[in-house]
């Protein structure tokens, strides 16, 4: 365990106390440990180990917002916090719209994996070369990339209005690509998935499935175009996740660049798809409150195609005038441009079928594996551009017929979530390296998608 | 820090690995200021400091971190890395081999600071932002106006098993402005002197006030408004002239990253992605037109990547990448340098701080500037499209296919700028696209630019780079709106 709560807990209360008379703030205070095994060309080749400890303050001084971190959290380092932050807070503009810290913190604990916790490189390492094995790194003309990372994280989140809560994340994560990259041109495959307890991350079958996903002939160029497309779960992942951001973040809706703003409210997407924002979910990784201590719960944000609400934290709740929803990041974080997102997101839907009924379901069209360097164009249409990577398929009359070689899509995440038809029974888990962000998500056939240039590969 | 360094080496030499480095940072310092609509605001102030501990055996590398500095932590640290290293041993079958670090092995770099921005009251930066923030509301279409800076400095002691040993005292800053305006259903943003947060250097807070963001606010502003109700970019296969500042990212997607001899390598297959380059391209390869020169520069004054030695303690250096069109090097580290047969290290290797291993990254990367003034440029074109300020940036695992589009672009006709369109897109083939390079903007269009957030690593690090390009000019190029 990275830190104990208890320990992190009366941290938090030290550095509240010393704050000012009339300064309000909240803290977080964070024990992390994490290994990464990260392996290419069959081996490990960047083990990873970390342990860290961190302070986050942020003070409210007549309405003035300061924020101060710090690593040290000697009485040295806690004073140096208070003091950067109070003098930061003195020089701040005013914001008259920041409500009071919230003070209803009293979240229910989720569940988390002691053993996670607990791992040690050695154990990650073992999981990293099963993945490596079932992968066939030893094989020849197979090259074998990927990572496994695993850890925890503690945190304890308090402030000046009462709240006092901590818990513990933990979080596992692989990815493994299969290349032949002497095949003219090269193939590849690639599988991932986390999970919140490392014992049930299984590298692997994700090893066996990037195997399996890899293309056996070489695969024949596709003409840009319209298809119809069955985006696999990890390509599904990617529009949800976009969709997260452009659509749901508190602060796109406050500067007006959120793709849903005008659509809140109605039925715009299909009637089978459902979208919550849950924490709380042992389907995603879960987390028991947010960076500001407001306990996760479940929120709809499309509720049977109807569109739910922007996500908030304290700042943009107050600048919007909505309740708080429990989506607060570091105020320091470098997501800071984005405010408040969706952090565990699950999708659902009533009907799903196998990958096999997909494919009948998509007729004629492509199947995705997965997007490479995804980018927004466009916020407020919901654009975004990327490449296929990793295994793309050509589907004749739901049979698959033959590899394609990449293709870059440009396309408005709107567009092709609104475009679906069918979703997949089996719900995929993805997340970051540290579990901080999640999609649960199945893959999905959409109507129509816009491939707008191919590469040569 | 002496014992502190002192500790990590004797923990980490004492379980028998063949090599060692640490690295103490003491101070990291961040700070961020930011304005928003004259209110909302994240003013932050970072203070850090911590210990990281690269060892290899003869088979694998291992890396430690713990956020503290003391020899407790050092130890804990060096501890941590040999036991990664042995977890690792089990996959690897070949030993390591690496290039000497060569060069001077010891000794002391220092950022060339007139005013360290951490001395520089706070109040008086704010209120420049305050100020600049305001400018931006040219009109009611001005939604949002954000104005801020950032301010790093670092204080590195590293020490290597082999004796390599300095320190480094680096400070970077950067500053910049955005306006979001909104109307009848269009959102556009513009932004000043750059994307990303502005423009950025290896300076004091002298860089910040020369870039004069309150004077350049009124123009972001008006152009945020006049992108309204601009024109959609033509489709068409056309003749393009890029900034600077495109081009700089051009750049940085197309060359710098493709460059890289872990991509080449397959050492980031599973992340980043590879390279469309192989080992046996340098010195054959075709990359572009003759008029393509690029050169990675850790020597040139005032960029983010320039640095006294790297932090695998090779000293910094200025490595010709492609020769008037003609691949010439790569970006290496010592490990890499070794597998490609190379003497000695491109001292590219770089960590997003004390909690990260150095991994090969872009120092300065700087496409050289040719003899056409802008005008010039814009004569060779009757009809085109003028790109400037990335918006939206993509390309394949690769680094062949990419699209880029920009926050503004003006038609070309007849060689004088024409009205501004909005949505500008344009896309292309690396090789092609760089072959298509037929003239190169002279030193009045150059400018250095810094790039503070190139992501690459498991776990994720940050890279602050710097790219000087000058505008350049394209034929038959594939743009559209976007």
């Amino acid at each position: 365990m990275p830190g104990r709560a208890a320990q992190l807990e009366a941290v938090a209360s030290r550095v509240l106390r010393r704050l000012p008379p009339g300064v309000a703030g909240d803290v977080r205070v964070r024990a992390e440990g994490w290994t990464t095994m990260r392996f290419a060309n069959g081996h490990v080749h960047q083990p990873h180990v970390e342990e860290s400890r961190s302070i986050s303050l942020r003070v409210a001084k007549e309405q003035r917002l300061g924020i101060a971190t710090t690593t040290d959290t000697t009485s040295e380092g806690i004073a140096r916090v208070v003091r950067d932050a109070v003098a930061l807070a003195s020089i701040a503009p005013v914001d008259r719209r920041v409500g009071p810290f919230p003070s209803d913190g009293r979240p229910r604990p989720v569940p988390y994996s002691r053993s996670t916790a607990a791992l040690v490189p050695e154990a990650v390492g073992r999981l990293a070369e099963r993945a490596l094995d079932a992968a066939g790194a030893g094989d020849d003309g197979y090259r074998v990339s990927g990572a496994v990372h695993a850890g925890a994280q503690t945190l304890a989140v308090a402030n000046t209005s009462g709240c006092l809560v901590s818990g513990v994340r933990t979080a596992s994560q692989a990815s493994v690509l299969v290349e032949r990259p002497a095949d003219d041109p090269p193939v590849s495959g690639w599988a991932e998935g986390s999970h919140w307890d490392a014992a049930r991350l299984d590298t692997a079958g994700i090893g066996r499935e990037a195997l399996a996903r890899m293309p056996r002939t070489a695969p024949k160029a596709a003409k840009p175009g319209a298809y119809r497309v069955l985006l696999g779960g990890a390509a599904a992942q990617e529009m949800v996740g976009f969709l997260g951001h452009l659509g749901f973040s508190g602060h796109g809706e406050e500067e007006g660049w959120s793709c849903l703003k005008s659509k809140r409210g109605t039925r715009f997407f299909p009637e089978n798809l459902t979208l919550a924002d849950d924490g709380r979910s042992p389907m995603g990784l879960p987390n028991a409150f947010d960076e500001e201590g407001t306990p996760k719960r479940r929120l709809a944000l499309i509720d049977a195609g109807v569109v739910g609400p922007a996500v908030t934290d304290l700042v943009t709740a107050g600048h919007l005038g909505t309740p708080l929803t429990g989506h607060a990041l570091p105020p320091e974080s470098p997501f800071g441009e984005w405010g408040p997102v969706p952090t565990n997101m699950v999708l659902s839907s009533k009907d799903g079928a196998s990958e096999e009924e997909l494919a009948k379901i998509l007729g004629n069209g492509l199947i995705v594996t997965r997007f490479h360097y995804v980018r927004i164009v466009h916020p407020a249409r919901g654009v975004i551009t990327g490449m296929t990577r990793d295994g793309t398929y050509r589907v004749r009359r739901g049979e698959v017929v033959e590899p394609v070689r990449n293709l870059r899509f440009t396309q408005s995440v709107l567009d092709a979530l609104r475009a679906t038809e069918a979703f997949g029974r089996t719900r995929h888990r993805f997340s970051d390296e540290r579990g901080v962000q999640s999609v649960t998500c199945p893959a999905l056939v959409t109507a129509r998608f816009h491939f707008t240039s191919a590469t040569v590969f | 820090m002496d014992d502190v360094v002192r500790a990590a080496l004797r923990a980490a030499q004492a379980s028998g690995i063949e090599y060692a480095d640490v690295r103490v940072q003491s101070p990291q310092r961040y700070e961020a200021l930011a304005v928003r609509n004259g209110e909302a605001c994240a003013l932050t102030a970072s203070t850090g400091a911590g210990v990281g501990v690269r060892v290899r055996t003869e088979l694998a590398w291992g890396f430690g971190t713990v956020a503290e500095v003391s020899v407790a932590a050092a130890r804990t640290a060096a501890r941590l890395a040999v036991r990664s290293a042995r977890s690792a041993e089990g996959s690897c079958r070949r030993p390591i081999a690496v290039v000497p670090s060569r060069g001077p092995s010891n000794g002391r770099y220092a950022s060339r600071v007139r005013k360290n921005p951490f001395d520089v009251d706070r109040s008086e930066k704010v209120e420049l932002l305050r100020d600049a923030e305001k400018a931006l509301h040219v009109g009611p279409e001005v939604k949002s106006g954000h104005a801020s800076m950032q301010a790093w400095e670092n204080v590195t002691r590293f020490a290597s098993s082999e004796g390599v040993s300095y320190t480094s005292h680096i400070v970077h800053v950067g500053a910049g402005l955005d306006a979001t305006a909104a109307a009848h259903g269009e959102v556009q943003r513009r932004s000043g002197p750059n994307s990303f947060g502005g423009d950025y250097g290896q300076a004091g807070y002298e860089f910040i006030e020369r870039l004069g963001l309150p004077e350049r606010a009124p123009l972001v502003g008006k152009e945020a408004v006049a992108l309204l109700d601009a024109p959609a970019c033509p489709t068409a296969t056309t003749t393009v002239v890029l900034a600077s500042d495109q081009l700089a990212l051009q750049v940085h997607e197309s060359v710098g990253h493709a460059t890289e001899l872990d991509r080449v390598l397959g050492s980031e297959a599973g992340f980043a992605g590879t390279s469309f380059l192989a080992p046996a391209d340098r010195g054959s390869l075709q990359y572009g037109s003759e008029w393509m020169s690029i050169v990675a520069d850790a020597t040139e004054a005032g960029g983010l990547g320039t640095f006294g030695w790297d932090d695998e303690g090779c000293p910094a250096v200025r490595t010709t990448l492609v020769d008037r069109g003609r691949l010439a090097g790569f970006l290496t580290n010592r490990e890499t340098a070794a597998a490609l047969g190379l003497p000695r290290s491109g001292a590219t290797a770089r960590a997003g701080g004390y909690d990260r291993a150095p991994l090969i990254r872009m120092t300065n990367v700087d496409l050289a500037p040719g003899d056409h003034s802008f005008e010039e440029l814009l004569e060779g074109v009757d009809d085109g499209v003028y790109f400037e300020t990335n918006r939206s940036w993509s390309i394949d695992d690769k680094r062949l296919n990419f699209q880029f589009g920009t926050e503004v672009g003006r038609t070309i006709v007849h060689g004088e700028l024409g009205p501004l369109v909005r949505n500008p897109i344009y896309a292309g083939m690396t090789p092609s696209f760089w072959g298509s390079l037929d003239a190169a903007g002279d030193a009045s269009t150059w400018h250095l630019w810094g790039i503070p957030n190139c992501g690459k690593g498991q776990p994720i690090q940050a890279a602050r780079v710097g790219h000087g390009a000058p505008a350049g000019r394209f034929r038959n190029v594939r743009v559209r709106g976007g």
